[in-house]
């Protein structure tokens, strides 16, 4: 039945984490100038229970509705910092959605505790025109295990990660491999900030004929559905380009409207007001389009195609918002004391990731 | 609870509206070819099919509610072209409804009004009208005045609701709404106007000369009243531009997949030819704005009106039917432009939702007011 009606909780959690994204905007540029994420920031967020909502051990708690709210919130503050917690919470529900009871009992208690815990799904490698349909790392069957090869790229927060869920081909087919970054045969590179989300401490992680026991496969001994993974993060990266956009939109109005230009201000120009107009149709239409991925995710359906054209959507849109931020702002777009051309970096980072976050 | 899934109550009632819009689209074709002849009141085939716009109006509980399932119908109908029973509503009965005394209501409860409003040189800024009554104190009527163009069902319909200014007896003036019926001397309906597309729908202008009107046809809409039967149709109307929308990604998605060009939703933008690319984004186009559509309906289910929302809906579906039915026909290249085919007349028709019923700069101005919280003063 289509509804478009928040629960109690839903609300409750949305409007927590509006306050704590807008705590947390101060904190902003300093993650983008230091190419860190501030520890206080990670300890707000891990403080708020973001991730420990869902990592009650038998994943029973675990909602991508819940999750695309909350990101959405985030990303509204910052982007980079939405990112940070939707890298560990797509780990999680990762766990949650497929492993067996055996992998959801050693790993989601670890991230129910009060202290910060990290860990990020790996699936986007250094190679031009990366596509996920021609992953390049594999798993061959090794042993009663398998052999890891191959190298991950954009892997947010890695130096603090202590697992990693990494895609590779396995006899053919896509399957997804817990893996401890203390293994034989893993390497953390340097960071690399590039030109958005520096603060999110991405970094490329190889993986060097790294030996993994038979109960590394997610969902073991069936493996799970990749596939699935792929499209919680493409939802997951919907909801927090929604955000962007907004964060976008909601900082140029107050500007556009207090900025004189021959003698109105810029807003009673219908060209800076259409625009306007535009991106609060194109934001809500985002929002919508999430919304319908994370829902079907939740209902454990084929989310493929709606989340394909929700995270397809957003990257038009948000771009196109961003794009716009900067100028309307003009000259003051383009400069660093302002958020926003930190955003239209962040945005066009967003919109070709892929499995750096989930819902 | 946050849900997009119909239920099988929906399903049927879109369904069978799917069906009958398939019948209709031949009928389509023909009066998109006779565009001076009115479709009739229903078709034959129309006979043992009930009315799902109707069924829709009447669903209540294991279905997703009247208003969103009205604009799904309404959708459906439109990817054909045509309904199989003509609407027997205007968006003047809504006017009716909502602002006249119980015995106007009671007398024209069953006649389908017309809204006139746009005139040769007001249609967007409707404070511009020239239209004008003044009251014969001698006779107690009004007397009629002016010019009404573009107006919808104009030959179909059984009177008109006429937007208007009066001049009152004791010289004070404002604006107002008189119903006018068909055959009341003073009131010429013209010919069928020659458009791009929709040809099937009755469009025509209207004449008033002299136009004498009982004081009890005299509704009181104000304008306030007037304009927000749009709050309804607005998300109406971006369901039926997406309508059009669809059937033209329905044809094109089918065209190319026996070239086999097939939509891969799994992999990423890297792993798809370019004009599989290119589909897949007028389908989401499409999608997007079909989701501003649902919520503004949903919204007016829970009597909320829905102002900013049904002017997203409005923007984002004319918006987007430009895009998808421009977009189709480059995708399928010259074959795609014959009259053989389907989207030769989707491009026609899909073109006028972004103009009537408030054109895209309209739902602009309406919601860059209210996000930017000026007045209709401040931003004009």
């Amino acid at each position: 039945m289509i509804s478009f009606e928040l629960t109690e909780e839903q609300q409750l959690a949305q409007s927590m984490v509006r306050d704590l994204a807008a705590a947390l905007r101060p904190a902003a540029r300093q993650g983008d100038d230091r190419e860190a994420t501030p520890a206080s920031v990670l300890d707000a967020l891990w403080s708020a229970g973001i991730v420990q909502n869902q990592a009650a051990a038998d994943g029973s708690n675990s909602s991508p509705i819940l999750n695309a709210l909350m990101l959405e919130e985030l990303a509204a503050g910052d982007p980079s910092f939405a990112m940070a917690a939707g890298a560990t919470m797509g780990f999680v529900s990762a766990i949650a959605a497929h492993g067996s009871p055996r992998q959801k009992n050693t790993l989601l208690p670890e991230f129910a505790g009060d202290k910060f815990r990290c860990a990020a799904v790996a699936i986007m490698e250094p190679d031009f025109a990366f596509d996920v349909a021609a992953i390049r790392t594999t798993a061959a069957p090794a042993g009663d295990g398998y052999r890891l090869s191959g190298v991950k790229s954009f892997v947010p927060l890695a130096a603090r990660c202590d697992h990693f869920l990494v895609l590779a081909r396995c006899d053919e087919r896509l399957d997804a491999f817990i893996v401890d970054r203390g293994a034989r045969g893993v390497d953390i590179s340097e960071k690399k900030p590039g030109l958005g989300l520096r603060a999110l401490e991405t970094a490329a992680v190889s993986f060097d004929r790294v030996e993994l026991g038979p109960g590394s496969r997610l969902g073991e001994p069936a493996g799970c559905d990749a596939q699935r993974l792929i499209d919680s993060s493409r939802a997951a990266l919907a909801a927090i380009m929604t955000g962007a956009g907004r964060a976008v939109m909601e900082f140029a109005i107050p500007y556009v409207k207090q900025r004189v230009v021959h003698g109105a201000p810029l807003a009673q120009k219908q060209v800076i007001a259409f625009r306007l107009a535009d991106m609060r149709i194109e934001t809500d239409a985002m929002r919508w389009m999430a919304w319908k991925a994370a829902s079907i995710l939740e209902k454990r359906g084929d989310a493929s195609r709606q989340a394909q054209l929700a995270y397809t959507y957003a990257g038009e849109q948000a771009m196109w918002i961003a794009d716009e931020g900067v100028q309307m702002l003009g000259g003051h777009g383009y400069l660093r004391d302002n958020p926003v051309e930190m955003w239209y970096r962040d945005i066009r980072t967003l919109s070709v990731l892929e499995g750096a976050a989930g819902l | 609870m946050i849900d997009f899934e119909l239920t099988s109550k929906d399903q049927e009632i879109i369904r069978l509206a799917h069906e009958q819009a398939e019948i209709a689209r031949r009928y389509g074709d023909y009066y998109d070819k006779h565009e001076d002849e009115l479709p009739p009141d229903q078709f034959p085939e129309a006979e043992g099919r009930p009315n799902p716009i109707v069924l829709a109006e009447e669903t209540g509980d294991g279905s997703s509610g009247p208003r969103i399932l009205h604009s799904l119908v309404m959708h459906e109908i439109y990817g054909g072209g045509l309904a199989l029973h003509r609407a027997r509503w205007g968006l003047g009965n809504t006017v009716l409804q909502t602002v006249a005394t119980p015995d106007q209501f009671e007398k024209w409860k069953n006649h389908t009004i017309a809204i006139a409003i746009t005139e040769p040189g007001a249609g967007s800024d409707p404070a511009d009208i020239r239209t004008t009554a003044t009251f014969d104190r001698e006779t107690g009527e009004w007397i009629l005045n002016g010019e009404k163009i573009f107006i919808s069902q104009a030959q179909s319909a059984d009177a008109a609701m006429v937007f208007s200014r009066f001049i009152a007896p004791d010289g004070s003036r404002g604006m107002t709404t008189f119903l006018v019926e068909k055959g009341t001397a003073g009131f010429t309906v013209g010919p069928q106007l020659k458009k791009l597309g929709i040809r099937s729908h009755d469009t025509c202008n209207l004449l008033f000369e002299d136009c004498r009107i009982p004081e009890f046809n005299h509704i009181k809409g104000d304008f306030k009243s007037t304009m927000s039967v749009f709050n309804d149709s607005r998300p109406m109307v971006g369901a039926m531009a997406l309508g059009v929308a669809r059937a033209a990604l329905d044809f094109t998605r089918q065209k190319l997949a026996e070239r086999g060009i097939e939509i891969d939703y799994r992999g990423g933008m890297r792993s798809r030819c370019a004009i599989a690319d290119r589909f897949l984004r007028l389908e989401a186009a499409y999608e997007a704005a079909l989701l501003t559509v649902m919520r503004s309906k949903w919204l007016e289910q829970r009597d909320v009106a829905p102002k900013v929302e049904a002017s997203i809906a409005k923007a984002a579906g004319g918006k987007a039917a430009r895009r998808i039915t421009q977009g189709c026909i480059e995708l399928l290249g010259p074959e795609a432009l014959s009259e053989d085919h389907r989207l030769e007349r989707c491009f026609r028709d899909g073109r006028i939702f972004d103009i009537y019923e408030g054109a895209g700069e309209i739902q602009r101005l309406i919601i860059a007011r209210a996000i930017l919280d000026y007045t209709a003063r401040e931003l004009r």
